[in-house]
């Protein structure tokens, strides 16, 4: 959508303010905010985005580069919407990880198609046709911003074949932090305390939000990577800072590099939590029981989706996705497919069709 | 698939990328994991001297074998080892590795014959600094190929031994300096899996993009069976399986199954085909309900008799419709006879219709004679 409407009840605040003033927000339930993830499909599953003022944690898979994905996204999209963010890895030179990030696709075509379904709609109903006049004017205005440089959409289709343009990370938005040399996390503490200061929580309006993106916390190569109170007592207070200011902070972690209590911890302390998985590459059984196979890069499972100011839980109707690579260009999560059983053969158990919808978007509840 | 390995080291690193690495497990079932790292030194260095490979030099790391062990080990290859000093230069970590023959030859002062190497061989005496000696490592390359674009490859004999002298977080931080390094074009190391814990086996793994693994042709897990069977011992001794999982750029995983058998030449690997279902069953999720039935529920389905009464059992079928036929009739007179014969003490009850002419279950309403 251009932008989200403002929702009129007695049981919501008005919040048109906040709307005309930042297009990467979108209202969700319960008074909460949501911002993108940078891939449409898994706005789609956590039913809009990530939460404002969550702490979304990733599992890495020790055999696919599969969270750098979700992280290049993520990273892209705050960048596209001009939100500012603050990347922190455990490289020498974490700046270079900023030239790999895509850049959002080209939106001729979708200008092109959405035109042409409003012709069509007009010659259905030709007396309605003056009260068409707004959205065309909405599309002037998407063109204006896309001219400007920043589209006005809240997700991006994002070209992983093409890379950002450099004057989207080479302002004043972007903070880059290593951690590969400091010998504890306390200066990665004061960065994320400074950046997420300017984030603090008003009762009047939201002036921007922020992301922060951590790569492969506790790596190896880290001289923390040994203490792990350390490591648990900064995630602790880093989902206590975000919980009170309007950021994100998406951190991916390899889970099998640590003590397995410390790993739980780690899982429970997160608000949304994924995982990714690699998958056999020239599997022939894994080919006849996937639909799809040639496309998958990987999985991803859903294990805990944050929802604040409820106790209501989401209850997913699938938890494992497919990664897929459309056109080789475009990030695309799909719920996995299974191939249709051949009818002359008779073995039937195990491999029996079953074809799962598509995930709903989460329940709104008052 | 080492083939394939060696094709993978040989090719090396793209632009912006990191060197691909290799680790070669072992433990003491299967003590073959040098045998692999030789034939994997031996191919790099064939390619490095007909300059095939992206690397123009090969640095060896010895910290589990001698200098003169790998003299010999060219020189047994038919590699000329005059002209060796271009292409290959060895860190020799496994004389002194940690200074004591210095601290005791100033003390007692001895003078130490000194060995007729011919490879190009410097010493490396602290090796717990484990960031000197990657400076030491980028040092020794750098003079081999110069200071230009040209590469180097590193090889390091034993990171168990590495492990030993320095901690995980020094040993992984010395491997991702190494792999981001912009001169260098791949490493591969040699690890002893089942001396360490098995995090850092997973660390190691983790930073590796090839994880060769070699395990024993038959596994026994109990070592008295292996001294019974002794024939599988034999063959346990010689013979192995190579599992290979090569990280791919596209992000998913190739896990391949070779044979090897050491003979005195070398090494040499054979293909075998397998087929990994565990792996499949790990990750899809599983089917919670069937669409179709399967040939034997068919036929199980078919083959269940049904206490249904119309099915009937092959008899003409008798349905009682109140009147008494002729066959009743006959078989109820049988019983009063016998009865009158036998003069048994049982009693009967035998109902004779007032009239055949009355229908049963007539519509006809009793009351209609009355005349109120």
């Amino acid at each position: 959508m251009a932008a989200t409407r403002a929702r009129v009840s007695s049981f919501s605040r008005n919040v048109s303010t906040v709307t005309s003033q930042n297009h990467g927000l979108k209202h969700g339930p319960n008074g909460t905010m949501f911002i993108s993830s940078g891939i449409p499909d898994l706005d789609k599953i956590l039913g809009g985005g990530f939460s404002l003022g969550s702490l979304v944690m990733v599992m890495e898979d020790p055999e696919a580069p599969h969270h750098m994905l979700l992280l290049r996204n993520f990273m892209s999209q705050g960048l596209v919407q001009k939100q500012p963010l603050l990347y922190a890895s455990a490289s020498r030179d974490p700046k270079s990880f900023l030239g790999t990030l895509p850049s959002p696709a080209s939106p001729k075509g979708d200008n092109k198609s959405s035109d042409l379904s409003h012709e069509k709609d007009l010659r259905i109903a030709w007396q309605y046709k003056k009260y068409f006049g707004e959205p065309q004017l909405n599309l002037n205005t998407n063109n204006v911003y896309y001219i400007a440089g920043g589209q006005h959409d809240y997700c991006n289709d994002f070209d992983l074949r093409k890379p950002l343009d450099r004057h989207f990370f080479s302002g004043n938005n972007v903070d880059c932090v290593s951690i590969k040399d400091s010998p504890n996390l306390t200066a990665l503490q004061d960065c994320c305390a400074g950046f997420l200061a300017k984030f603090s929580r008003n009762e009047g309006s939201i002036s921007s939000a922020g992301r922060i993106a951590i790569q492969s916390f506790c790596s190896p190569q880290c001289k923390y990577s040994n203490e792990e109170w350390h490591m648990l007592s900064f995630i602790r207070s880093l989902k206590g800072m975000a919980r009170s200011s309007n950021a994100v902070i998406v951190v991916t972690f390899p889970p099998s590099l640590l003590p397995p209590s410390c790993s739980k911890r780690l899982q429970h302390m997160a608000d949304t939590l994924l995982s990714v998985k690699a998958i056999p590459d020239e599997d022939k059984e894994l080919a006849k029981l996937l639909t799809g196979y040639q496309d998958m890069i990987g999985l991803l499972n859903v294990h805990k989706v944050a929802r604040l100011n409820t106790q209501v839980p989401v209850i997913l109707e699938a938890t494992t996705f497919s990664i897929k690579l459309q056109k080789r260009r475009f990030l695309v999560l799909e719920c996995l497919n299974q191939a249709p059983v051949d009818g002359s053969s008779g073995s039937s158990y195990g491999t029996s069709g079953g074809c799962s919808g598509s995930t709903k978007a989460g329940p709104l509840d008052f | 698939m080492a083939d394939s390995i060696c094709r993978t080291l040989r090719d090396g690193a793209l632009e912006g990328e990191l060197a691909p690495t290799l680790t070669i497990k072992d433990s003491l079932a299967s003590p073959f994991a040098f045998h692999v790292f030789s034939h994997i030194l031996l191919q790099l260095s064939s390619h490095v001297i007909a300059q095939k490979s992206q690397s123009q030099g090969i640095v060896i790391v010895a910290l589990s074998r001698s200098p003169s062990s790998y003299t010999s080990l060219l020189k047994m290859n038919g590699m000329d080892v005059a002209s060796s000093n271009k292409w290959i230069h060895i860190l020799d970590c496994y004389t002194d590795p940690l200074g004591w023959k210095d601290k005791a030859r100033k003390s007692a002062n001895v003078t130490d014959p000194s060995q007729q190497i011919s490879l190009a061989t410097s010493s490396y005496k602290t090796v717990k600094d484990v960031d000197k000696l990657f400076l030491v490592i980028a040092e020794l390359g750098r003079g081999l190929v110069g200071e230009n674009k040209a590469r180097f490859c590193v090889a390091i004999d034993s990171l168990s031994e590495l492990l030993r002298h320095a901690s995980m977080q020094s040993v992984a931080g010395l491997l991702s300096n190494l792999r981001s390094h912009d001169q260098i074009s791949s490493m591969f190391g040699l690890l002893h899996s089942d001396l360490h814990e098995e995090r850092a086996v997973a660390v190691l793994e983790y930073m590796s993009s090839m994880v060769a693994s070699v395990d024993p042709y038959h596994h026994s897990a109990d070592g008295q069976k292996r001294c019974l069977e002794s024939s599988l011992y034999d063959q346990n001794f010689t013979k192995g399986k190579f599992n290979v999982r090569f990280k791919r750029r596209n992000g998913r995983v190739r896990v391949t199954c070779e044979e090897f058998k050491v003979e005195p030449g070398g090494i040499s690997f054979s293909p075998v085909s397998s087929v990994d279902g565990t792996v499949i069953a790990g990750i899809v999720p599983k089917v919670q309900f069937n669409l179709q039935l399967s040939e034997k529920e068919r036929i199980d389905r078919s083959n269940v008799v049904l206490p249904f009464e119309h099915q009937g059992n092959g008899k003409p079928i008798q349905i009682y419709d109140g009147r008494r036929s002729l066959e009743e009739s006959n078989s109820e007179a049988n019983p009063i006879s016998s009865g009158k014969k036998e003069d048994s003490a049982m009693g009967e009850i035998i109902y004779f219709r007032d009239s055949d002419d009355e229908m049963p279950d007539s519509d006809e309403d009793p009351d209609d004679d009355l005349d109120i």
